[in-house]
């Protein structure tokens, strides 16, 4: 049986995706490909959601760079997995504005979390290119943290 | 103080955009119509037409909030969301909107700042508490009991 959120990325098919969240407004994918669940990320005009100071406050790829720049992230050649290393891929639509943003995890697959909806594991970054989030138009990448407690 | 279009049959030019003015410069607070009642009815079935009238502001809010939800699920930008014609069909309720928008972010935390923020002109969100959903939720009912709006 489709999940709905199949309905808007047509090329998720079972098996090769899993849901990990529940539907949540408290963040959106770019806080979470950022590492952050309790934040929603935008360079909105209205000067509503978080934004890192150091970025400008515009909806273009060049703001996302700087912003994940913030957090150590620098251009990337390819996806693949590079012990030591984290990436985040940027999505864009048509005109070149972000919509997305997926993190790479240990494994090698990617995590999302998708607008308001649930968070989803899914194996390549090509299942989520469509209509909805267009396709990547970026990848970048930082020395994984270490974990302080 | 009533008004009139100049030159008679005022009721046939009553929906059009000409400026009106006073109905007798001489007299200006002389009544041209002793039914001005009738001009006022006129006046507001002009600015809201009876196919209009036959929704509730909060039908018609419910109404654009399911075509709304149903539409923005996967977007991740909460500009493209406010975007979306149906939210900028809820901004255009104006006022009446707002204890609506105020009980619907009691029920359940969504973004509808962006549309309180646009109707009312203000923002009683702390800088330190944009991106917090639920922080910025709780200033808005804050602000909505103060107002005595809910």
């Amino acid at each position: 049986m489709r999940h709905p959120i199949e309905n808007y990325f047509p090329r998720l098919r079972v098996g090769d995706y899993q849901i990990t969240s529940p539907e949540s407004e408290a963040y959106n994918c770019i806080a979470w490909a950022a590492g952050q669940s309790d934040l929603w990320w935008e360079p909105d005009p209205f000067d509503l959601y978080f934004w890192p100071p150091e970025a400008p406050r515009n909806l273009t790829l060049g703001a996302y760079v700087k912003a994940f720049g913030v957090l150590g992230y620098v251009p990337s050649q390819n996806s693949d997995l590079e012990p030591g290393f984290e990436k985040v891929a940027i999505y864009t639509d048509l005109m070149g504005k972000p919509t997305h943003a997926a993190r790479q995890l240990p494994s090698g697959n990617w995590t999302s979390k998708l607008g308001e909806l649930e968070d989803i594991e899914h194996e390549t970054l090509d299942c989520l290119s469509g209509s909805s989030y267009g396709s990547v138009a970026l990848l970048l990448k930082r020395p994984i943290q270490q974990q302080t407690s | 103080m009533s008004y009139a279009v100049p030159g008679g049959r005022a009721t046939s030019r009553l929906l059009t955009e000409e400026r009106y003015v006073p109905a007798d410069p001489q007299s200006p607070n002389k009544p041209l119509f002793t039914g001005s009642s009738q001009l006022l009815v006129a006046r507001s079935h002009y600015y809201l037409p009876m196919s209009r009238q036959r929704q509730s502001v909060a039908e018609r809010f419910r109404e654009l909030l399911r075509h709304w939800k149903a539409d923005v699920g996967p977007l991740s930008s909460a500009t493209e969301m406010a975007m979306h014609p149906a939210y900028q069909q809820i901004i255009g309720l104006g006022n009446e909107a707002v204890p609506l928008l105020l009980r619907e972010l009691k029920k359940e935390p969504d973004h509808w700042f962006w549309a309180l923020k646009a109707i009312t002109g203000v923002d009683p969100v702390e800088p330190i508490q944009r991106g917090r959903v639920k922080e910025m939720a709780g200033a808005w009912l804050r602000w909505g009991k103060e107002q005595e709006l809910i």
